[in-house]
């Protein structure tokens, strides 16, 4: 708990020698005020219980745009993360105010993290096609998807299309659990709820454990950043026990070791120019020696033999710009700014744009609704994209083959 | 010893239950109840709000999370709304609670409820707040706090 947590702000800003290059390229200092080398002076000059008191970094999008070019490597998002647990914690502060979709996501993390809640999720979404298991090697952890389709169905063909990816090429059936746990990522980055954080990981723990697994696969862009990273800072041995995967990379690997490829369907004969939103959590978020976005763009290479064309937009990778929201904080009508120049920036770049993290297409899905010069763009998952592409190249072993 | 004693004796349990009545026909239908002084079991706190459909669900998880054992929610019956079709959002919604977030949380759906009770009905409004008090009793505490 102490490591995930470190209280003493101007420690870690102490590095600060006011360059300013985090106010120039903080991407909500674009459409509100916020100033984050303002607010590090403030706290340098020891005003700290002014700013946090103030309220003013319940505003930060924690997109990390500011760590990917400071020279001195000041982390303030992460900073921001623990003033926010000091805001709710030392004054008080309610985050509930800011938090978007009048919490409802929220609350269910958070109920799943009393000890007295086992999920019972509804497996009923599992194609009939795919064999799905209680014990095994490997585990999709489907995420939140399920929950928003309390008031969204865009997602709904995000986890069966990795689903059939992942039981195309695995011999033995998918771990899929009927209880499975949020992994805490809006609880953390948003509202700075470290013990409900903590609850959830060792829920999760348990399971992982429990199910004898030593792969993690996800979809989305933010449980995968929080197994990677935050999970070993809790449980030293997390990564001697279990590796942790996104679907790029497990496909990456798979199309690297010469087991799957990928081909059109002659049926099919509609050749796309797409492009690639990067999230914040699978590119600034992730450490230098993570190559995942090198791997997208691989395997975005790779299709264009196949006839797409593949496009990047003026910002991306690391330079991506947000979506607006992150971890259900603050949806407004700045966030729709950040949006809608996003989308500008996609329209211009290609027909179609290519997603890896479920929250984004529901914000871009929204701005989409609200206006039809966007309506044309097709928004999809890494995996709805993907699917119909993959094709095995070894056959699949049938049990009888082996004696 | 003394005091782990006298705990045990107020064993029975008594469950905290949130009750939303909405402005013009629950809440009168509470008010009637009083009125006439029909009995019913004092572990309801009531909320007024002018419409059912001011219920946003995540009212209902945040008073589980914060510790209520069960929540009704009551409104006009269909087709007597005040403000014509709140109670129709609130019905199509609720089912989509129940269905999606209740169930798949793994709280017994029994402790969310949704109820129509008409000004009229104050015999009704002590009807329903008995049997639901009465099957959570028999569920126990959630214990979320």
């Amino acid at each position: 708990m102490d490591k995930v947590y470190q209280p003493n702000l101007r420690e870690l800003l102490k590095k600060c020698y006011q360059c300013a290059r985090c106010t120039g390229v903080c991407q909500i200092s674009k459409v509100q005020y916020f100033r984050p080398s303002r607010i590090i002076q403030q706290i340098l000059e020891g005003f700290e219980e002014k700013v946090l008191q103030s309220g003013v970094l319940w505003d930060c999008l924690m997109c990390n745009s500011c760590l990917q070019n400071c020279p001195e490597e000041i982390n303030f998002a992460d900073i921001v993360r623990n003033a926010k647990h000091l805001m709710v914690h030392k004054y008080g502060q309610n985050p509930e105010e800011c938090v978007a979709h009048k919490g409802i996501y929220t609350s269910i993390s958070e109920l799943m993290s009393k000890l007295e809640v086992n999920p019972k999720r509804d497996l009923s979404w599992i194609p009939k096609d795919c064999e799905i298991a209680k014990e095994g090697k490997i585990l999709y952890h489907v995420g939140c998807t399920p929950f928003f389709k309390f008031e969204f169905d865009e997602l709904e063909n995000v986890p069966i299309s990795t689903l059939r990816i992942l039981s195309k090429i695995e011999n033995e059936p998918i771990v899929v659990l009927e209880d499975e746990y949020c992994c805490g990522h809006d609880l953390y980055w948003g509202q700075g709820k470290m013990e409900e954080f903590i609850a959830l990981a060792k829920k999760n723990m348990k399971n992982f454990e429990r199910s004898g697994i030593s792969t993690i696969i996800t979809t989305c862009a933010e449980g995968y950043r929080t197994f990677k990273i935050e999970y070993p800072k809790i449980f030293e041995d997390f990564n001697q026990k279990f590796e942790v995967k996104h679907i790029i990379e497990y496909v990456y690997e798979q199309w690297k070791a010469g087991r799957i490829t990928f081909k059109i369907d002659e049926k099919t004969k509609e050749k796309i120019n797409f492009t690639f939103h990067d999230p914040c959590r699978m590119s600034r978020f992730l450490p230098k020696s993570n190559t995942i976005m090198q791997k997208t763009r691989e395997i975005f290479l790779q299709l264009e033999h196949l006839g797409y064309k593949f496009t990047e937009m003026e910002h991306n990778q690391e330079n991506a710009l947000c979506c607006g929201v992150s971890s259900w904080m603050n949806c407004n009508e700045r966030s729709k700014a950040l949006r809608y120049k996003r989308l500008s920036e996609a329209k211009v770049a290609g027909d179609t744009m290519v997603t890896s993290c479920p929250k984004c297409i529901l914000h871009f899905n929204c701005l989409q609704n609200d206006y039809d010069e966007f309506s044309a763009l097709k928004i999809l998952d890494f995996t709805e994209f993907i699917i119909n592409l993959v094709q095995i190249t070894q056959k699949k072993k049938i049990k009888g083959d082996e004696q | 010893m003394s005091k782990s004693k006298s705990k045990e004796i107020i064993k029975e349990f008594e469950p905290e239950l949130l009750v939303f009545c909405c402005n013009w026909c629950s809440y009168a239908g509470a008010d009637l109840a009083g009125v006439s002084r029909f009995q019913y079991p004092p572990n309801i706190r009531i909320i007024r709000v002018m419409c059912s459909g001011r219920v946003d669900p995540s009212f209902v998880l945040k008073a589980l999370k914060d510790g209520a054992d069960g929540v009704l929610i009551s409104g006009c019956h269909i087709g007597d709304c005040h403000y014509i079709s709140g109670n129709e959002y609130t019905r199509d919604r609720f089912d989509r609670l129940h269905s999606i977030i209740i169930q798949q949380l793994g709280i017994d759906p029994k402790r969310v409820r949704l109820e129509w009770v008409s000004a009229s009905e104050g015999k009704r409004f002590a009807e329903v707040i008995t049997e639901f008090t009465n099957e959570i009793k028999e569920l126990g505490p959630l214990k979320l706090q």
